[in-house]
């Protein structure tokens, strides 16, 4: 017997592409669904990274940076012996400012966290005193936007206070009072610095209004006995995509610190592991929905091809009887699937990144949530501003178009299976 | 055996049997038959005698309980689903009585189709059907659709498409049952020529008395059995 010349792909494709211009109106409906459901899942995709993008955003500017650097024990004890020498800023920013990462690293910033108590004339609470560069900390944190009386620090100030909403509230204080910070210095003495307030903020988020206040790090550094040590560095970057790249880099970069156990790295995932399981969970559960609803989309695709499979009985027969096997017989309703759903899932995830390229400027969800007075959202700990801007995550991209094909083909096994497992004979017979 | 024994269909000892509701169908009992190349024959008989599931036993599409079955000096039961599907693409044609053209094809897409399987060069696909529309009438109608020819031109185009890959074999179940007369008897026609000009072996499944009087050998099979074989001048 001679050889087989092909595997009939040319022949397999044209009755493929035939048969879907055959029924066209199904066709159509399916790769609407199709389509459809392709659009929505990139466009939330891009959406939702957007949301997670300003959370985090947000979260970092408050909080550790995109990458942190801080001494090893101070996550856990938060106690002022846990700090870093100057000299460890200093390598930071000169390892920033090199090739290649220069240019995804937008700002560094500094601080000198203590847990310590706030006392006023009408009472004592418990405090959180960052020691912020006023300069660095107006460009970068969200706090000194949200002032409600009086204003932010400034590059000048010395004994002055930034004081949240809540706390302001718990001692009674106005803009010009005077306020007692007590809390260990580096001698592991109780020390005490008297600072008057020049700002109140009100952030919405109970933790912060109750508890932050800001102080030049200058007299942080000089009350605590610290010098120009810090607690924290924070690196910020362009976006979070960059981070891993940074964190490797900064590993390198301070090899010899992070040797002596005086530093690690870290990105915000693990520096603030709240947000992060956070946004992992809403990422999944986004996930979740859309699976389920590629799931019914599947379920359909499985319906219309068996239909078409079982309506076309006695074309398979044919074929086979022709010469072709059962195996490249399914393999004319596989291709038939494929086709489709690769089409559509191109077209589909195309016009999902086009309706985020419209959308670039930002999606007003204001109406949504909960508004606050002062224009922004609390989601989990962290203020978002409520104009979202969609972001492409190449990497979620490619997921989404693996998910779509693989459902796809999922789809049109078992109408294929059909379709190559017939008896010949009894589909001659058929409609016959 | 060889090819070189001249025969294109034998069968030995061939049996059917289908269960169904749990009883056993005995479909096709004993038979034995052989077939010469370049024989015009004809499997007669009644609805239910059996003549049907010969053919398909013969042409590969389904597999004998018993007995050995050689085409074109293979034996069938020797061979796995694939090689049975290549015997079919090289050495068997099919005409079926319902046509079968596939739809998303044209008239000459269809006459091809075989050929394309086989890898034979569009140009001398397009050239062998050519020359058999032109003989069958068919001039004219390649682009057609199944759908816009009638019964009569689509049973053409079936026949053209069974016999211009150049097989040993053409098995025909019923070709002419839901023709006219007068289509009918140019379907004949063209296949006695063709079996007369180009030697295609012709075996037919009928209970069609116009296709028995024009067949040169006339087996008649009842209940799965073969009742008579008569061979015409």
């Amino acid at each position: 017997m001679k050889a087989r010349p092909s595997l009939h792909v040319g022949v397999i494709l044209m009755l493929a592409l035939r048969n879907l211009r055959r029924n066209l109106r199904r066709t159509i409906l399916t790769a609407t669904a199709f389509v459809i459901g392709g659009a929505l899942l990139t466009f939330s995709q891009t959406f939702d990274a957007g949301t997670h993008e300003q959370m985090v955003d947000s979260g970092v500017r408050t909080g550790s940076g995109h990458v942190a650097v801080e001494a090893p024990g101070f996550r856990v004890g938060r106690r002022i012996e846990d700090r870093l020498p100057g000299s460890t800023l200093q390598l930071v920013r000169t390892a920033v400012a090199a090739a290649p990462v220069a240019d995804r690293v937008t700002n560094v910033f500094y601080r000198l966290t203590v847990n310590g108590l706030a006392t006023s004339a009408s009472g004592a609470r418990g405090a959180q005193i960052l020691g912020v560069d006023p300069t660095i900390e107006a460009a970068l944190s969200p706090l000194d936007e949200q002032v409600v009386e009086g204003r932010y620090l400034e590059k000048d100030d010395g004994l002055a206070a930034y004081v949240g909403a809540g706390l302001v509230d718990a001692l009674d204080l106005r803009i010009g009072s005077r306020l007692v910070l007590m809390a260990q210095d580096a001698h592991k003495e109780v020390a005490g610095q008297l600072v008057r307030v020049v700002g109140i903020f009100r952030t919405g988020i109970g933790d912060l209004d109750q508890s932050v206040i800001h102080v030049p790090i200058a007299t942080a550094g000089e009350w605590l006995g610290t010098g120009d040590d810090v607690t924290n560095i924070g690196v910020m970057v362009d976006s979070s995509l960059a981070v891993p790249e940074i964190v490797r880099h900064l590993g390198r970069e301070l090899a010899e610190p992070i040797a002596r156990g005086e530093a690690i790295v870290m990105g915000w995932q693990e520096a603030m592991p709240a947000l992060y399981t956070m946004i992992v969970f809403d990422e999944w559960g986004g996930f979740l929905v859309l699976g389920i609803l590629f799931v019914i989309i599947g379920f359909s695709i499985i319906n219309t091809v068996l239909m078409s499979v079982l309506h076309r009985h006695r074309e398979f027969g044919v074929l086979q009887a022709l010469g072709l096997t059962p195996r490249q017989t399914s393999s004319v309703v596989l291709v038939e699937g494929l086709l489709q759903t690769a089409v559509c899932t191109f077209i589909g995830v195309g016009l999902g990144l086009a309706v985020t390229a419209a959308l670039s400027d930002g999606i007003d969800i204001s109406g949504l949530y909960g508004s606050l007075d002062i224009g922004e959202t609390e989601i989990a700990g962290v203020t978002i501003d409520p104009v979202i801007v969609p972001v492409v995550n190449p990497v979620r991209i490619l997921q989404i178009l693996a998910f779509m094909l693989f459902v796809g083909v999922v789809s049109s096994l078992y109408p294929a299976l059909r379709a190559g497992t017939i008896d010949v004979t009894e589909s001659m017979k058929f409609e016959r | 055996m060889s090819e070189s024994n001249g025969y294109a269909v034998r069968t030995a000892g061939v049996w059917k049997i289908f269960e169904q509701e749990a009883e056993e169908v005995q479909a096709v009992r004993d038979v034995s038959l052989t077939i010469e190349r370049g024989e015009f024959t004809a499997l007669a008989g009644p609805s239910g005698s059996g003549k049907t599931t010969l053919l398909n036993l013969i042409g590969g599409l389904t597999r004998p309980t018993r007995g050995e079955i050689w085409v074109a000096g293979q034996e069938l039961g020797a061979l796995s689903n694939r090689n049975l599907a290549q015997l079919r693409l090289e050495q068997v044609g099919f005409v079926f009585q319902a046509y079968n053209l596939l739809p998303v094809l044209s008239a000459l897409e269809n006459a091809e189709f075989p050929m394309l399987l086989q890898g034979v060069p569009a140009a001398e696909r397009s050239e062998r059907v050519r020359e058999l529309f032109e003989r069958t009438g068919m001039t004219g109608l390649e682009d057609r659709r199944p759908g816009k020819l009638s019964g009569g031109q689509q049973q053409r185009v079936a026949v053209v498409r069974a016999v211009a890959s150049q097989p040993a074999l053409v098995l025909a179940d019923e070709p002419t049952a839901n023709l006219d007369s007068h289509a009918s008897e140019a379907l004949l026609d063209m296949m006695a020529e063709l079996n007369r000009e180009l030697g295609v072996t012709f075996v037919f499944a009928t209970h069609d008395g116009h296709v028995m009087e024009r067949s040169r050998r006339l087996v008649r099979m009842v209940d799965g059995a073969i009742d008579s074989d008569e061979t015409r001048s």
